[in-house]
């Protein structure tokens, strides 16, 4: 069960790490396009190349059309992908000074609540996200410049935050099998190097 | 309860969750989404924010950098930059005394230059310098104090992932952030430097000597580091010359340094997916603090917490350099039990207002009057001035007085009290954010929790916590003492900003 959950959420990390590389190539051809285009349009190309500057153009050198709204919908999906492994390697941020101080047994039962109720806090997240998407695609709305219905971005994303809730609810599974069994599955960051 | 009453309640609830070790941004998730059930009676509102905020703020154009810069910082360590980057400085500062600290000082300012990440940027270099501290007989807890204190000169030093959050925050331009950092930055490796210098007299034995190098040898380690020095050139510059904005940049960057570790044969298969799972977990931590963050700020705001707390700060006519103090102690306290992005993303929404309220005089509207006066003047009188106008107008530069609004149609310029108040608000909040950067970095390095301490720490099992807490203490001085320069003189932050 682990296994299946540890793999899901590398793949799914894996994945995001694929689209953002994707992202980060669009943004600099997007870049060069510009400079490009700049510099085709530039009275000095004008005047020692013309024909060749305005074939370029024609070409469609140029910034890529609507960049920024692909970035911003594949951004969206990579973060969702990259949910399930914080998730699963309790890589959240917290405060742990005060709780170290506290019974080995109490530790357990708080990380029991916390991680039942981040699981919910994830399955909201994903159940509201599909109630944005089914009113995205009510109202039919498209992006400014690629005028692509934004309801697939949220479509992309809410697949994506399902198996996070996935991945919550398992992890909710593990803590309480680790406060009533006192075995430990997962430790949480810190905790690793010690 | 009045919603001014939950609002201010819900700080202590907020702190007792975050104590009892619920991640900070499950915490203030919970508390802004209970608060705002609360104060607007029902689910209906928090629920119709919920349907848009998660995509919007995961899909925001801004933040796309942390993830791309998390993603260099790998890069250009798969690309063997934080290498080159020590050997170069070994090389010319290892047969010093204490040298060999020194440069691993300039390391993590160099790496630095193309990592947005504290606790990234004292991982990479502890992993190469502290073998080589060891070898040239240096003490334990110096070598890991020094490599602690350096880690944060990733997130001083530009790029910066919190510096790109607190842009977004207060709404401040991220390219005027990131060259303001550039002088505290250097200040604070030059301090780092000077501490470790004060501590090899005090502890002679705590350092080894070793004979210099070869001139030849220094200057070949000196080319290997031109990857650095390009990709940071670009980047940063390209954004400051405003070629392209914060994010491609990042873009640049990431795609920079993943070219050149590809070349120097550092980027396979395996590390590329190694570095995709890296970036993963601290991307996903961070944007569910910046999700959280949002929910609880969007439930303060709805309360009027903040704007509440300002004007009571200013009814009290405080003077604004205690109100200053106040925070930014508060901010060295608490920043040795919370790591740095949570702290600016829980605290800036309610201390910003604060400082915005408070009159700084960082700019003074007679002396931009006077100078774009003297602008003028300097290049011949304006024609049809008569000399009655121009004795006043030289008077009043003289004096110190605001020019009429006639004397300055005469001049053909125009500097109005809006204009100042204007620039000095972008002052006050770009001067702000470098300060509470620092204190809230200065924690990350704090006995007894400083997180870099740790992590360090962790690399090196033969030294024990105490003596690492003992030698940081210099460099923690040295932090205090930078502080107070840069709270003293906020010119040294302000003035390479356009004017």
């Amino acid at each position: 069960m682990h296994k299946l959950m540890m793999g899901l959420a590398r793949t799914l990390a894996i994945i995001g790490g694929i689209v953002l590389s994707a992202l980060i190539l669009l943004t600099c051809v997007s870049i060069l396009g510009r400079l490009l285009n700049g510099v085709f349009h530039s009275d000095f190309m004008e005047s020692i190349a013309p024909g060749f500057s305005r074939w370029a153009i024609s070409m469609g050198v140029g910034p890529v059309n609507g960049d920024f709204e692909l970035v911003e919908a594949g951004v969206a999906f990579a973060i969702f992908c990259f949910l399930p492994l914080c998730q699963i390697t309790a890589g959240h941020a917290s405060v742990d000074i005060l709780t170290n101080s506290f019974p080995k047994g109490v530790n357990r039962f708080l990380r029991m609540v916390i991680e039942i109720v981040f699981a919910a806090v994830l399955i909201l997240i994903a159940w509201k996200l599909f109630d944005g998407m089914i009113s995205k695609r009510q109202y039919g709305e498209t992006t400014f410049l690629l005028q692509f219905p934004i309801w697939w971005a949220y479509a992309l994303s809410f697949v994506a935050s399902l198996a996070a809730a996935v991945v919550g609810l398992y992890m909710a599974g593990v803590r309480i099998y680790e406060f009533f069994t006192g075995r430990i599955l997962v430790w949480d960051g810190m905790e690793a190097g010690h | 309860m009045t919603a001014l009453e939950i609002g201010i309640a819900s700080f202590p609830a907020l702190m007792a969750l975050i104590f009892l070790r619920v991640p900070i941004g499950l915490a203030m998730f919970l508390v802004g989404l209970v608060g705002l059930v609360w104060v607007t009676d029902g689910t209906q509102v928090a629920f119709a924010r919920l349907k848009n905020e998660t995509y919007t703020t995961f899909s925001s154009y801004s933040l796309t950098i942390v993830p791309m810069f998390l993603l260099m910082g790998h890069f250009a360590t798969l690309g063997g930059m934080s290498n080159a980057l020590f050997k170069a400085a070994e090389g010319w500062l290892g047969h010093k005394r204490g040298g060999v600290a020194m440069a691993s000082i300039g390391a993590c300012a160099g790496f630095g230059a193309i990592c947005g990440s504290s606790l990234a940027t004292a991982a990479t270099m502890g992993r190469v310098a502290l073998p080589e501290l060891k070898q040239y007989g240096y003490a334990g807890g110096f070598s890991t104090a020094t490599l602690a204190a350096g880690g944060t000169l990733g997130i001083l030093i530009p790029p910066s992932v919190v510096l790109v959050i607190y842009a977004i925050l207060t709404e401040q331009n991220i390219a005027k952030l990131f060259l303001a950092a550039f002088i505290p930055g250097i200040l604070a490796a030059v301090g780092y430097v000077i501490a470790i210098s004060i501590y090899v007299r005090l502890y002679p034995e705590s350092a080894g000597t070793r004979p210099p190098v070869p001139y030849a040898e220094r200057f070949a380690a000196l080319l290997q580091v031109w990857p650095v020095l390009l990709v940071f050139s670009l980047v940063v510059g390209g954004i400051y010359l405003g070629w392209f904005t914060p994010t491609e940049g990042a873009a640049v960057g990431a795609f920079g340094t993943g070219v050149i570790a590809f070349f120097n044969g550092g980027l396979t298969r395996a590390t590329l997916a190694d570095s995709f799972i890296v970036t993963a977990r601290s991307t996903a931590m961070i944007f569910f603090i910046v999700l959280g963050a949002g929910f609880y700020n969007g439930f303060l705001a709805l309360t009027q917490v903040p704007q509440e707390l300002s004007n009571y700060v200013v009814s009290q006519g405080f003077s604004p350099w205690v109100v200053l103090a106040l925070i930014l102690c508060f901010y060295l306290i608490f920043g040795c039990l919370m790591d740095s992005l949570s702290m600016i993303l829980l605290t800036i929404p309610i201390f910003f207002p604060v400082i915005s309220a408070m009159d700084f005089n960082l700019i003074s509207l007679t002396a931009m009057q006077a100078e774009a006066a003297m602008d003028v003047l300097n290049s011949g009188v304006p024609e049809g001035m008569g000399a009655e106008m121009l004795a006043s107008i030289q008077e009043a530069i003289a004096t110190g007085t605001e020019l009429t609004r006639e004397q300055m149609k005469e001049l053909g310029i125009r500097v109005t009290r809006g204009m100042a108040n204007r620039i000095e608000a972008e002052h006050v909040a770009i001067w702000f954010g470098i300060l509470v950067l620092i204190v809230v970095e200065v924690g990350l390095i704090t006995p007894p929790v400083g997180m870099n301490l740790f992590i360090i720490n962790a690399m090196d099992r033969s030294t024990r916590m105490i003596e690492t807490y003992k030698a940081v203490l210099f460099f923690v001085a040295s932090d205090i003492i930078r502080v107070i320069i840069l709270v003293a003189f906020p010119a040294i932050t302000l003035f390479l900003l356009p004017g």
